[in-house]
């Protein structure tokens, strides 16, 4: 993992992703009525006792949420901790529904997109046999 | 700056209103590939009925049988869908927001008073209903945004997600009701209380197109257009 070593961001390419998605991304995150319906059609959040943290709009919004409120200028360290967002809270299943019509996977995968684009992403290999693998 | 708010503000705050929706209209239809509105939600072409066998009787047992097996195929083919939908995961939310969006129409839109100004704006309005009707119309909207206030407050999941904005949209859609019922009681300075009534529905309706509340246009967009397995556009299961 000699690319998530290291210390810094390439905003320049978080930028490009950011923007190559922002029309659509930016209307379904402003159109998020923040109502948490979309809660219980989470298999994760029924799972885990309803925990608001795993809803399906806590996870957008504080992944790519995120990332467009700071257009992009973002620390590995936050980029390490949304991968635990989108990788482990949200298996991208495609099973949640909300009532406004906002499309969550859609989000969930360009959060994964930027990571990746900074070689941040789960190694299965090196950690996929331990327990808590993020 | 009165005048401004009694006269032209009324014709802008309208103007914005309805240009603001086109606007977002036009770009989602900008802003969406055609690929993605592909499976646009026409029905599937109808398979030609086995023709009926005129020689059935009409016999009780037979209606039955229609009955139970008609059902029972409606039920398999739709209920795995529904039972994810909010109707049955939020019975109580859906019914809330069903009749608070009902009446957040139907009151303005059958007010006396407002009917009143369109006729003599525009010479046509709507007809309206008794006040008492347009009443508790508005106190239920209230009470229906008293609900959702309740929830963004207290219910821990709806706290985790809560911005101050939210509680701004909520006060912006909800000011034009409570000034509103004042005004046509006349509680307080009828003047004044008129006077920000009319700036109150002035700012909902500009914000409409430009906040979350894009979600009136928004709503049909999404889910009559975009592909999706809950939506009405034809998706397709991914598992
Ligand atoms: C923008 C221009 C608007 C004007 C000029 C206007 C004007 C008025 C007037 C003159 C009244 C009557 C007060 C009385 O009976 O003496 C009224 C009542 C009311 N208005 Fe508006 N209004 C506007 C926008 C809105 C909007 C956008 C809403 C809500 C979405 C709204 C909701 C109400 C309600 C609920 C009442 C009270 C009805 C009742 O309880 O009987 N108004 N308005
Ligand atoms: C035909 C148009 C509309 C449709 C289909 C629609 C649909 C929806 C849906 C599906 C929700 C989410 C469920 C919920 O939170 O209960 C919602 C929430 C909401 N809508 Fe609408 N809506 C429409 C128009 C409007 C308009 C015109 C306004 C205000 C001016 C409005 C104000 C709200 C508010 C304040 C909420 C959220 C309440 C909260 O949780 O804080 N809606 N709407
Ligand atoms: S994603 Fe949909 S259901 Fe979930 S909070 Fe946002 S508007 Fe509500
Ligand atoms: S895609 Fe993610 S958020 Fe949606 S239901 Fe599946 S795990 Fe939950």
């Amino acid at each position: 993992m000699a690319a998530a070593q290291q210390a810094t961001v390439d905003t320049g390419k978080v930028k490009d992703l950011l923007a190559a998605h922002r029309a659509e991304m930016k209307r379904y995150l402003s159109h998020c009525m923040h109502c948490t319906l979309c809660a219980e059609s989470c298999f994760l959040f029924m799972a885990r006792d309803k925990d608001p943290r795993y809803m399906p709009s806590y996870k957008v919004l504080n992944s790519l949420g995120v990332l467009y409120r700071r257009r992009g200028r973002v620390e590995r360290s936050f980029l390490e901790k949304i991968k635990k967002i989108v990788w482990r809270n949200c298996v991208l299943c495609r099973r949640c529904y909300c009532p406004v019509g906002v499309d969550i996977p859609r989000m969930i995968a360009l959060a994964r997109a930027v990571c990746r684009s900074q070689g941040v992403y789960p190694d299965f290999d090196e950690q996929g046999h331990q327990e808590s693998w993020l | 700056m009165e005048e401004f708010i009694r006269g032209p503000l009324v014709w802008i705050a309208f103007a914005v209103f309805f240009a603001g929706l086109l606007l977002q209209g036009w770009l989602f239809f900008r802003n969406t590939s055609p690929r993605q509105r592909r499976r646009l939600a026409v029905p599937e072409p109808k398979k030609k009925k086995p023709q009926k066998d005129k020689k059935t009787p009409l016999t009780p047992a037979a209606l039955y049988a229609w009955l139970v097996n008609g059902s029972s195929a409606c039920y398999q083919r739709h209920w795995p869908r529904l039972r994810r939908t909010v109707l049955f995961t939020h019975p109580f939310m859906t019914v809330v927001t069903v009749v608070f969006h009902t009446f957040l129409f139907a009151a303005p839109l059958l007010a006396r008073a407002h009917n009143e100004l369109l006729r003599r704006g525009l010479g046509a309005g709507l007809p309206s209903l008794a006040d008492a009707a347009v009443d508790a119309m508005t106190l239920v909207v209230l009470l229906c945004g008293a609900i959702f206030l309740w929830r963004r407050l207290l219910v821990r999941r709806v706290r985790a997600i809560t911005t101050f904005y939210d509680y701004l949209v909520l006060a912006i859609t909800l000011a034009p009701f409570v000034t509103g019922f004042m005004a046509a009681h006349h509680w307080l300075d009828y003047h004044t209380v008129i006077l920000v009534h009319i700036g109150c529905g002035e700012l909902m309706l500009m914000a409409i197109p430009f906040t979350k509340l894009g979600h009136m246009i928004y709503f049909f967009l999404y889910r009559f257009l975009l592909p999706g397995e809950y939506s009405f556009g034809q998706g397709s299961r991914a598992w």
